[in-house]
């Protein structure tokens, strides 16, 4: 290596070091030590035990674990859609929105919500689901309808999380598109009138197609989220009623925090990872069916 | 909520040239307003009834009809929050850690992102595939050993705990070497030629180019970290360390069933920080935005 390799590699590292350090002492070692832990028994106290693949066996044996999971899909099968659709045809909306005021007024209404304290506002939603008190059911009371147990019911949970989940985070997708659509040519749209086209037409010759890019990062992002639910259902619902709304990040928190199974835990955060990896991978690997990066 | 709403949306472009198009484009614009509005609507009157039942009487606080616009006004609730909890603290608790975390971002993110983007070494890509795919692994992979790891070092209930591992962010990472890759090559020659040094380059020439991602990145940063509530409720214990999510949930375990206006006073308090930063940063969040590109 001729000297001036030397140097690149040298400053190379030089500034890569602050990010290397971080990444291997909270993100790299973690995911070693819960590969170890996962073979251990550990209460955080006293000392701990290998045990062999008995967290294994246990994963295997854990009637919960197949409730928590499928519910956790159940939140990913109902929010994931939700926001990808509602988000893109929020934008849509006000991208139309002629004046620049009430676009501004739409467009903070629409995003102020995802800026809140989750932690604050789902306190306040509790309440407005209260079934004696509760705002909602004093709405539906105006209109004649009768009161919904919208926390005591385990498949209205689902529309509850729902609910404030559209509330508080649709604004994310919302301004990703919103960007996304600002960012098409005018050209195209202007290209394509006068070649005949009509307005269905330019939606998905044009529209559509340029803004795969957004739908794919939303899509990625939303997933991974919905996947690792957390506040939602702790603050909201508790995972009830009963186990109906536990999920699996709730349940990991639940073994290694509150019954201090941390070897246990590890083991079932570890087929967390395995499954977010392997969807992550198939949205990759998909992607390039419908995906197109090559318009600009 | 309405299937046919992107072809009509985009109908209003085009089909200006149509027959008789006034009166269909009023109606269309009309029921487009008439929409967006409805939703607004809902976006809006949590927060009205979040504000109006904060002032009211503890005894009238669950009193049916709820209020959407105020019925009393006593402000004595919000003097009740700044009593009972440390509620200065814990905004300032979490602002402070924010505030950190984003200075400490722009600093290891960017330094990356500039030897990722800017110098040639051995090893380089391989570590930047490692550091993405960190995006993948969850937080509740993670939490386990870095509860453990945290626990030797003596940093339980400090705020070190919550700010260390924050400290990475893989995503900072690739979005801001996105767009130091996109600056042309001539202009950190020029900067060499005139005897510049890699250091003044990076901080006086690529920097300040890539400060659309770096500013929308920060931004995505600050959100997500003010609205933390996973790492402060594992690490964090004593009242005066802890930030706001953790604290409301603190607050409405004091006053949850006897005075739900204090709680509410809590949570309309905590609504001021994101509503300032909300009209200071937009502007940043979406000029970022645009620039910066999401692609994954």
């Amino acid at each position: 290596m001729n000297s001036k390799a030397v140097r690149d590699a040298l400053a190379g590292y030089l500034f890569l070091l602050p990010a290397l350090i971080v990444f291997g002492l909270f993100i790299a070692e973690p995911l070693v030590n819960s590969i170890i832990l996962s073979f251990h028994r550990y209460d955080v106290i006293t000392p701990a035990v290998f045990v062999g693949l008995d967290n294994f066996i246990k994963f295997f044996h854990d009637a919960r674990l197949l409730t928590v999971y499928s519910n956790t899909i159940e939140f990913v099968l109902i929010l994931v859609p939700l926001h990808l659709i509602m988000g893109l045809l929020l934008a849509l909306g006000v991208t139309k929105v002629v004046s620049l005021k009430w676009k501004y007024i739409f467009r903070t209404a629409f995003y102020f919500p995802v800026l809140v304290t989750t932690a604050a506002v789902a306190v306040a939603w509790v309440y407005m689901y209260d079934f004696n008190f509760g705002i909602m059911n004093y709405l539906l009371s105006l209109f004649g309808a009768a009161p919904i147990p919208w926390l005591n019911d385990p498949h209205w949970v689902y529309v509850s999380v729902a609910i404030f989940s559209f509330w508080k985070f649709v604004g994310n997708p919302f301004l990703y598109y919103l960007v996304g659509l600002q960012n098409i040519p005018k050209s195209l749209y202007e290209a394509a009138e006068i070649d005949g086209a009509n307005a269905t037409q330019s939606f998905f010759r044009i529209t559509l197609p340029m803004l795969t890019p957004t739908i794919f990062f939303v899509m990625v992002v939303t997933l991974i989220g919905a996947i690792q639910i957390f506040d939602e259902p702790y603050l909201i619902t508790g995972g009830g009623p009963g186990d109906a709304s536990r999920t699996i990040s709730l349940y990991i928190y639940e073994q290694a925090f509150q019954n201090h199974a941390m070897g246990y835990a590890s083991t079932v955060s570890l087929s967390l990872f395995i499954i977010i990896l392997a969807i992550t991978i198939i949205q990759f690997r998909f992607s390039n069916r419908w995906v197109s990066y090559d318009q600009e | 909520m309405d299937a046919h709403k992107p072809a009509y949306a985009a109908n209003s472009v085009v089909g200006v040239k149509a027959g008789r198009p006034g009166a269909r484009i009023k109606v269309r614009t009309v029921l487009l307003y008439v929409l967006l509005l409805l939703v607004t609507a809902y976006m809006i009157i949590p927060f009205l009834w979040i504000f109006s039942t904060s002032l009211r009487l503890a005894k009238d606080s669950f009193a049916l009809p709820p209020a959407i616009l105020p019925t009393s006004f006593v402000w004595e609730n919000y003097l009740e929050v700044f009593e009972k909890v440390p509620f200065a603290a814990f905004i300032t608790n979490s602002i402070k850690i924010a505030a950190i975390v984003v200075i400490g971002h722009v600093l290891i993110s960017s330094m990356a992102a500039f030897a990722f983007s800017r110098i040639k070494f051995p090893g380089r890509d391989v570590i930047f595939l490692i550091f993405l795919s960190g995006l993948m692994i969850p937080s509740q992979v993670t939490i386990i050993p870095q509860f453990i790891m945290i626990s030797k070092l003596g940093l339980v209930d400090t705020h070190w705990a919550i700010i260390l591992p924050a400290l990475i962010n893989p995503l900072g990472i690739f979005m801001i070497r996105q767009m130091m890759l996109t600056i042309p090559h001539s202009y950190d020659e020029a900067a060499y030629m005139d005897g510049a040094n890699r250091m003044w380059v990076f901080l006086k020439v690529i920097l300040p180019m890539a400060f659309p991602a770096v500013s929308v990145t920060s931004v995505l940063l600050f959100i997500a970290n003010w609205n933390d509530f996973f790492r402060p409720l594992i690490f964090l214990n004593t009242y005066e360390k802890m930030t706001l999510p953790l604290g409301m949930t603190v607050l409405t375990g004091l006053f949850g069933t006897g005075n739900l206006s204090a709680v509410l006073a809590g949570v309309t308090l905590s609504l001021i920080p994101p509503l300032l930063f909300y009209i200071f940063g937009q502007k940043y969040l979406i000029e970022g935005l645009s620039v910066g590109g999401l692609k994954v």
